[in-house]
Parts: C-alpha cells; structure tokens; sequence
C-alpha cells in the first residue's frame, strides 16, 4: 500500500511539474509579451526594449525556464509583473476561493447524484426512474458553461439569488448566508453535469449489485429493502464512483474556470485569465501549478479511496 | 490560407445574419433616439444629458443642490494593478487614482476647457514659457496633513525620478525635455516649458498630485516604484481627491468612501462630494456586467454599451429601471493602415509596389461604403468620418475636409492605375505580373466591432476584385505585430491621448511611436510626412488659437489626400445608467464617461 501511494504521489508530484512548465514556457512563446501588453502600441520600441529588460523577458526562453525553475524549488515562483507582488502572496485567497466553490459544487453533487443513483437504479421502471434518467441525461449534455449561462439568466430574470461575486456589499465581515447564496449559481452550474454523472454511475452499478445473489439472499431472508439497498448493496456499489473521483475533481476546476468568468467568482481561473491576458508569465504559471496540485490531491485521494475499498487496485 | 478560405462561406452567413440584426437593432435605436433620449448628434449632448438629468432631478435637495449621501455601484473588467499611478497605466489603477487624487487643472471632458483645479489660478509669462500657478488655500490631504507647493515639488520629482521610471514621465515632457518647477513660496508654482507649448498648462492634467510627508522617504532610498502596491493597507492611502480607498477584496471590488477633507464646494457652497460610498465590482465578463446592470445590482458600467446590448438596456429602459444616455459620436474610430516602411513588407515582395502606394489606399477608401459599414457594424448607431478627428472634437475638426463618396467603379479606375486590373477575367483583379491582387488584414479577435468591421472591407473589396484575407489575433499579439512591422494592413482603433494635437505628438509627427504606418522614423520617409512634421512643429508652438486651428486644418488635408490611415465610420457612444442616478457630467471622449466627474454625482435615495 505504501509503495503504491508513493509512486502516485511521484506521479502527482510530475503532473504539477510538467502543467506549470508548459504554461509557463506557452505563454512565453505567444507572441506578445507583458511589456507590448503593458504599453501598448505607442510604448516606444525603447520604451517596450526598456522593459523587457527590466522584467528579464529579452532574455533566452531556457535561461528565463531554468531560472524560474531554481526559484520553484524554493517554493519562489517569481513575482508578478503586472502586481508587482510574489505569485505567491496572490494565489492563496484566489485558490481558497476556487477550493470552496469546488468543494461545494462536489459535496452538492455527491448528495443529490449518489441518492438519485440508488433509487434509479433499484427500480428499473416507473415515472420516477424515467424521470431521473431524462433530467441526468439533459444535464450530462449541457457544458457547465452552458449551465451558467441559463442559471445567470434564471436568476438575473426572478432576482432569486445574486447574479455574481461571492459576497454582497462593501461589508469586510464574513457572512456564511451571504456566501451560500452567493454559491447557488456558480456551485449549481458545476454540481449539477457532476451529480448527473454520479447518479448515471451509480444507478447501473446499482443495478448489476441488486442482480447478485446475496442481496436477493437478503431480500428472500425478510431482511427490508430499504436496508439491503443502503446499508448492503450501496456500499458495493459505490466502486465505480470512488474510482472516478479524482477525474471529477480535474474536470471540477477546468469547469471551475468557465463558471468563475462568468458569475464573476474570484477564484483562480479569473485571475489566470488576466495573467494570460497580461502575459504575466510567472503568475499564469502559479496559477497553472495551483490548479495542478488540486487535480493532483484530488487524484491522490481517489486512488488512496480505491485503494482502499478496492485491493485490486493497488497492484 | 485554405483554412481562411473555408471560413469564409460561414462568415458570409453571419454577415447577413448581422445586417438583419442590424435592422432590428437600428430600429430600437432610433425608437431610443426619438423618444427615450434627447435629441442631438454632437458632443454638446454631454451638456444636455447634464441638464436634462438635473431637470427631472428626482434627487435635487432644496435649492436645486443635489442630495447628499447614498452609494454608488459601478464595474471595471480588471482590478487595478496597483494604487501607485506612477507606476502603472491600466485603466483601473488610472480609475482609482483619478477618484482618490487631484491634479493641479482639470481637463474638463465635457467642455473641452481646461478649468482650475488644485491651481486656483495662473498667469502666462511674457515669453510664453513659464507659467505661475496660484494654489487653493485651506488645502488638506485625507490624513489631514495640508496640502502646500512642496507636495507639487515633489510629484514632479517623482514623476521625472530616474529609479521610478514612471510611465506618466513621457506624458510631462515637451520634445523629451522636463518641466522645470520652482516653488517662490508655499501657495505658488512656477513652471517652466523647455519650448513653446500651446497648450500650456493642460499639460499639468496628466500628473496626480502625491503627500510628500507619506511617500518622500520612498523617493529617497529608492523605493517609490514599490510603493503602494496591491497589499498596502488602504488607510495608508492617501490624496487630494474627492474619495479616499476603504476596501480593496482582490478580484472582487474597490471600495471608495467619502473624503471628508475634501476641498472643493459646489456653486451652492456645498461640501462636495455627494456621495458616501462608491462600490466597483470587479467584473471581467461584460455579458455578466451587463446582466448585472439589468437587475440592479450595478448603476452603471465601465465603457460605452456594446451596439449589441441595446435590446437588453432598452427593455430596462422602458421598464424604468435604466436610461441610456447619447453622448454624441465619438472621438476615436476605427481604422485600416498598411505596413508603410519602406522595405517592411521584406525586400523581395513585390507586392510592394501597389500594397504601399498611395492610390490604393485612395480606392479602398471608394470602395467601402460607409453607410453600410455604419449599419453593419455599429448597428446604425455611427457616422461616416474622413480621417482621425471625427465631429465630436469640435475644436480641432475640420469641416471642409472632402467627403469620399461611395464610388466602386472610380475605385476600379484608381486600382488600374496603379496596375492592378483583372487580366484573366475571374473578378479577382491581379497586378502586372499577373500575381493576385491580395493581402492580409490582422485585426483583434473578440472584439466584435473590429470583427465585423474587417468583414465589411472584405466583402466590399472583393466587389472591386481585391482579395482580403481577415487573421483575427489576441490583442496583445495585435500589438506585437505592429510593433515589429510584421504585417500588411491592420485594422484596430488606437484611440487618443488628447483632444488637442500638439499633446498628440506621437502620433502626428513621423517620430512617434504612435504614428503607426511607419514607427518611429528617423527622417521623414516622404515629403508629405516632412510637410506634416513641420506645420506640426508651427502649431504646437503657436499661441494664436486661430492660427493653430488653421496649421491643423492644413495637417488634416494633408492626411486626407495621402490616407496613411482609412477611417470610415465613428461610433455613437451611448451609456447605460441606473434611472436613480443624477447630476452626471457624461463625456464622449474618454472612459470612465461617467466616474471622470464623480464628485458631482448625487443618487436619489
């Protein structure tokens, strides 16, 4: 077990690696760069020279790579151009903001996929069953960027719930309502496809679970359904869920990124976006880096879940 | 090429799609035009759209005296990269700084006049260089500290200072040369051109006058460029402006409170500003922007409305919520430029020879109808122009300029003379080695205006046998290109710095590193370019406004017969407001149109 989790966390440690590498090294082949960016067309090619001096980008791309690369390894990922302040201080709040947006948007569509799952999956037929599967298959149709749009639309047309940002007002203290409705509709937009998708999962592995013979063992013994289905089949069939954990949460922040622009979340894809927008190469890296090591915990996580429930895995 | 080719059938649709759009939307337009808004179709609008808010001023306290108190919520796209201005140009830190800081004269936007601000007054030498500027009196920053011409002192300094390197020490030099500043005692300045300026003071509007006592050490040691920075606590920032910073949550909102220091007073004597509280959310997605405004949550938003928007406002605006305001056509437009330098297109293209001469620019300009290019781009909402100074600059237009009609068939007659003409009978016309007639136009993906723009010149030069074809870029690469003379045209909007000329030397004189057709030039590359630099020298050195206006009228027809840039269509700018605010001075000439007078903003409440 041990020797399994150290080679996925060598594994998790190369992903953060390579992501935050290549979008340093890709921003920093654009054409264009944060001094054209900063100054526009009537910078001056002096001026524009000047700066790139300054911020080191006149540089040869392998000399500003391996530089940047002996900061990271002292966990400095440079300083941002446009800031003028560490990555390092900018990303923490950006990333705690997207890490709540995620861990709701998971926990959302964890406990309305997995239920509708079960009963879907318990009965084959029936006015609810059909029910469930049409709205999961609607659901796992639409992008969660296409979800945001009509959810925006929703609530700027009934005024429900707050159109975008992540807390009212010019208030600085937190408040936990204020938050949660400002979380509806970027959390929905993302939870919803997901919790589509578990509950699909969830509702055949159920099905092939209610088939074996030591449930119908169970069911012939006068044991109640209701307990055979939650307490006996359900934890067999949670199998394939656990195994997909860890690519719903990669697909949870790429998602995540999309929602943030457009119901205005101050998470991390809104300020990688301005650093694309920007060529600040170091904070795009950050951000890229950031981004990775959440799939890469998320992914860890999930391989220790199946690990776990699953021996076989480890192998 | 093949890829750009296959994309132009669906373009075409699109067209089409957007001239029926078009209609519609011109339609809601002009019911907006005719009975929403007020009529007009200059930038005395600005005045107008004052006037009429004041007269069904819903929040007019006794006396005709706006009501004080109440907030405001407005947006920018980014959040400000910095609160030193010194140091940074983005449009939100430039935001910030002109809401926490006050400047020596205020440009007004609206008028065009150059109005005391932090200098009560000023009186010109007889040799035309220096200036002696009276302060205010009674002057306090918004720690409390006053406000004396040691603080003017030293925000030159620091503008000029060679470590902060700022990026406003271009726009406080006259030829590269500083400003001198001499301070006789603590309520005068003396300042001092380096040449015969016009202008003058207007100068003076660029610069934010900064607190010694907070930021003096800094300019000292060494660190005034680090200053300031995002991570400052907001209560160490401090100004002459009307508002002071009491809240920064990144990628969230800046928020603005009421300077209570603040030292000017209405007409009424009243303390301004009106308004406690200004909230800007930081909003990058003008969709959701727009969204925003729609359902109350913003009173206004950064720019102009987007053509495309007026459905959503106008039923905002019939449901009482919002009120558009028309400010009159705007200042900048867009325009099509060719790679001018000689030898830029590369030493063996022979396209050279017609690419870069004068007559074809002179035949695209016939070929392109600006009424259809109005209709289509801008949705109706756009005026045909002949070169960069569009009607809204009353001061500087030049009204006899010849208008260009729409004229295909002279425009066949000026590509033929310069040896373009269709030898194989395709339609498609092609030079005299037989080569196809056929360049690429770089423009800037994702903004829509500039988008559908170039698919109007594409499809209105190939009815005249020239092949164009559109490379939509990101902004910033755009940019590069131009920078590097890596192109063959371009069609982008570079919008000015100023209303008066002489403050636009870079793009005017064929040093500049805005004159964009050929940047930066040692030497003049042709007499028409020598001839503009020297009558631009004349009027920025001339005090006699009638002589200026007239050396400027000479310089606009100069541009106009050589057409080293082919404008066609200057936008109506239209902004939405929230019905609840009043007392708005709107201009059209620069962004924010709103927040630029914000100490005279009032709301209903």
């Amino acid at each position: 077990m041990l020797i399994y989790l150290l080679r996925r966390l060598a594994f998790a440690v190369a992903l953060v690696f390579t992501v935050s590498s290549a979008s340093l090294l890709l921003t920093r082949m654009a054409p264009g760069d944060y001094a054209t960016e900063a100054l526009g067309v009537g910078g001056g090619r002096a001026r524009v020279e000047e700066m790139r001096a300054r911020y080191g980008l006149n540089r040869p791309i392998v000399e500003q790579y391996r530089a940047w690369l002996a900061g990271a390894l002292h966990f400095d990922f440079g300083r941002s151009f446009a800031y003028d302040r560490p990555v390092a201080d900018l990303i923490p709040q950006r990333a705690a903001n997207t890490a709540i947006l995620a861990v709701t948007a998971l926990a959302a569509a964890t406990l309305v996929g997995l239920p509708l799952g079960i009963v879907s999956g318990a009965r084959s037929r029936g006015t609810l069953t059909a029910l469930i599967r049409t709205g999961s298959i609607a659901l796992l149709s639409m992008p969660p960027l296409l979800t945001s749009l009509l959810l925006v639309f929703i609530a700027a047309r009934t005024g429900w719930f707050p159109i975008g940002g992540m807390r009212t007002g010019a208030s600085s203290s937190v408040d936990i309502v204020d938050l949660l409705r400002h979380l509806v509709v970027p959390a929905s937009a993302l939870a919803l496809p997901i919790a589509a998708m578990f509950e699909r999962l969830q509702s055949q592995a159920m099905r092939e679970v209610v088939g074996q013979p030591y449930v119908l063992a169970a069911l012939a013994r006068g044991v109640p359904r209701s307990r055979v289905l939650w307490r006996d089949a359900l934890k067999a069939a949670l199998r394939p869920i656990a195994s997909v954990y860890g690519l719903v949460v990669g697909t949870l922040l790429s998602g995540s990124f999309a929602v943030e622009i457009i119901t205005t979340w101050p998470g991390l894809g809104s300020l990688m976006l301005e650093a694309l927008r920007a060529r600040d190469v170091y904070l795009v890296a950050g951000c890229a880096a950031t981004g990775s090591v959440f799939l890469a915990c998320g992914t860890l996580l999930s391989d220790a879940a199946l690990a776990l429930v699953d021996p076989r895995a480890r192998e | 090429m093949g890829q750009l080719l296959t994309r132009q059938p669906r373009k075409l649709a699109r067209n089409r799609a957007i001239v029926r759009t078009a209609t519609v939307i011109a339609a809601v337009v002009g019911a907006v035009l005719s009975g929403g808004c007020r009529p007009g179709n200059n930038a005395n609008n600005a005045n107008n759209a004052n006037n009429a808010n004041n007269g069904g001023n819903g929040g007019a306290g006794a006396g005709g005296t706006p009501a004080r108190g109440g907030e405001l919520a407005a947006s920018v796209h980014t959040d400000p990269q910095s609160f030193n201005r010194l140091v940074k140009r983005d449009s939100t830190s430039d935001l910030v700084a002109s809401l926490t800081h006050a400047r020596l004269v205020r440009l007004n936007r609206a008028t065009e006049e150059v109005e005391p601000w932090l200098a009560a007054s000023w009186t010109r030498a007889a040799n035309g260089l220096s200036y002696t500027l009276k302060l205010q009196p009674n002057v306090t920053f918004s720690d409390g500290h006053p406000f004396t011409a040691d603080d003017v002192l030293f925000s030159f300094e620091a503008v000029y200072d060679a470590k902060v390197d700022s990026v406003l020490a271009d726009s406080m030099k006259i030829g590269g040369k500083a400003l001198k500043v001499a301070a006789p005692d603590p309520l005068t300045i003396v300042v001092t051109f380096p040449e015969p300026f016009a202008p003058g003071v207007q100068l003076l509007d660029n610069l934010p006058i900064l607190p010694r006592h907070k930021l003096g050490a800094s300019l000292k040691d060494g660190t005034l460029t680090h200053e300031w920075g995002l991570g400052t606590p907001v209560d160490q920032l401090v100004g002459l402006g009307p508002f002071v910073v009491t809240q920064y949550v990144p990628g969230q909102r800046v928020v603005f409170g009421r300077n209570t220091r603040y030292w000017r007073r209405d007409a009424n004597g009243a303390a301004l500003p009106y308004l406690d509280r200004i909230t800007v959310e930081i909003i990058p997605d003008q969709n959701a922007e727009l969204l925003r405004l729609d359902g109350g949550q913003l009173d206004m938003t950064a720019t102009e409305m987007r053509p495309e928007d007026y459905a959503t406002v106008k039923r905002g605006a019939d449901a009482g919520r919002l009120k558009i305001l028309d400010l009159g056509v705007g200042f900048d437009a867009d325009s099509l430029w060719f790679n001018l330098k000689p030898g830029g297109l590369g030493p063996k293209d022979a396209r050279a020879a017609w690419l870069q001469h004068d007559g074809l620019r002179r035949a695209i300009s016939l070929a392109v109808d600006r009424e259809l290019f109005a209709n289509t781009v801008f949705l109706g909402a756009g005026v045909p122009v002949y070169g960069p100074i569009t009607p809204a600059n009353k001061k500087w237009y030049a009204a006899d300029l010849p208008r260009v009609p729409h004229d295909p068939a002279r425009a066949i007659v000026e590509l033929a003379s310069i040896g373009l003409t269709d030898h194989n009978g395709d339609g498609r016309i092609e030079d005299a080695g037989n080569r196809p007639a056929r360049f690429a136009l770089i423009t800037q993906k994702g903004n829509t205006t500039l988008e559908r723009g170039a698919a109007v010149i594409r499809d209105e030069l190939k009815k005249v046998g020239l092949t164009v074809d559109v490379v939509e870029l990101e902004g910033n690469a755009v940019i590069q290109r131009v920078m590097s003379g890596n192109y063959d045209a371009v069609y982008f909007r570079l919008t000015a710095t100023a209303m008066d000329p002489a403050l636009n030397p870079d793009f005017w004189f064929s040093s500049g590193s805005v004159h964009a057709w050929n940047l930066e030039q040692k030497t003049p590359a042709t007499d028409w370019e020598r001839r503009i630099d020297e009558v631009m020298h004349r009027q920025t050195a001339s005090f006699d406004e009638g002589e200026r206006k007239r050396l400027f009228d000479e310089v606009q027809k100069i541009f106009a017969e050589h057409l080293p840039m082919i404008h066609f269509v200057a936008p109506r700018i239209y902004v939405a407001v929230s019905t609840r605010v009043t007392n708005l001075t709107p201009t059209a000439f620069s962004r924010p149109q709103l927040l630029w007078a914000a100490d005279t903003i009032a709301v209903v409440h």
